[in-house]
């Protein structure tokens, strides 16, 4: 996925991915991923949680928009099936799971090795 | 597209009529996705599996600069794409072969989530046949693009299946770019099995 996403962006797409295997996803060296801890078959997570997939594509939408360099393969908080997900209160604004990826916490950031 | 609604009645999740269907991949395939999906044992191995297969291909074939391209308009003025490799694909196409599959389906943007099987065999469906959002978030798109949080969805979309050799799917990675490229889509989702 991480081969597909450098062919699209090569071509003036911006993309951004989910992934499951945080190892695989460092190794793509693709433009932008969000690195989920949960189970496979589930990268926007449980059926019917409405919030959660919407919280998740905000995320997603933030690192279109916000990601200050190639090749970052941020960690998203979530723990699976132990968060409450809050309605998106301002799609216009970066999420707040990014914005303290981004900034508070570069542990959370994998730079990638060129 | 029909709308869903969060319910607790897990079978009817899917809104609008009928679910996904699940190509059938036999007992012991289903058993072994099924433990790879919901064990930590099983989950581990298969995050192995996945770094044993993917790494040293990856090593090859996306080495050298990474290409960037950053959202040239806002959100709200923006076409977005949606990619899965979760082995979604119409009904009326022909499935994925599950063991390998290098090629990929187009999917419409006003396809019926009743209208999308899943074949694959190296996850467990089950979650994902009772949303289809879960590998496949169309439905979720609609309501930001009604909502005007996105510009729109473009007119296709695309799927994927399984497939162990990158280089045999390069492509189909390629037509799949120039085809996002040339139909003036700003932002492409991609989402994993």
């Amino acid at each position: 996925m991480g081969l597909l996403a450098r062919e699209i962006e090569a071509r003036g797409v911006t993309t951004v991915g989910l992934a499951l295997v945080k190892e695989v996803a460092v190794a793509a060296n693709a433009p932008r991923f969000l690195y989920l801890h949960w189970p496979f078959g589930h990268a926007l997570g449980e059926p019917g949680n409405i919030a959660q997939q919407r919280t998740v594509l905000h995320d997603m939408f933030s690192m279109a928009v916000n990601a200050p360099r190639p090749g970052l393969v941020v960690d998203l908080p979530y723990r699976w099936r132990r968060e409450t997900y809050a309605p998106v209160a301002d799609w216009s604004m970066p999420s707040d799971s990014l914005l303290s990826a981004l900034s508070l916490k570069p542990s959370a950031l994998e730079r990638v090795a060129i | 597209m029909k709308l869903q609604k969060k319910t607790d009645d897990k079978e009817t999740v899917n809104a609008g009529g009928k679910s996904p269907d699940r190509t059938p991949i036999g007992w012991l395939k289903e058993a072994w996705a099924h433990w790879i999906s919901n064990t930590p044992r099983g989950t581990s191995l298969g995050h192995w599996a996945s770094r044993t297969i993917a790494l040293p291909q990856l090593k090859r074939l996306a080495a050298g600069q990474i290409p960037w391209t950053p959202l040239r308009k806002p959100l709200s003025d923006s076409t977005v794409v949606l990619i899965s490799t979760g082995g979604v694909h119409l009904r009326s196409d022909r499935p994925f072969n599950m063991n390998s599959d290098s090629s990929f389906r187009v999917i419409p943007r006003e396809v019926q989530p009743g209208d999308l099987p899943i074949s694959h065999q190296a996850y467990d469906r089950t979650d994902a046949l009772r949303d289809i959002n879960l590998v496949f978030p169309l439905e979720r798109l609609h309501e930001l693009e009604a909502e005007r949080v996105i510009g729109g969805l473009a007119q296709e979309h695309y799927g994927f299946g399984l497939m162990g050799s990158a280089k045999r799917l390069m492509p189909s990675i390629k037509e799949v770019a120039r085809g996002i490229s040339n139909a003036g889509v700003d932002l492409a989702l991609l989402v994993p099995a």
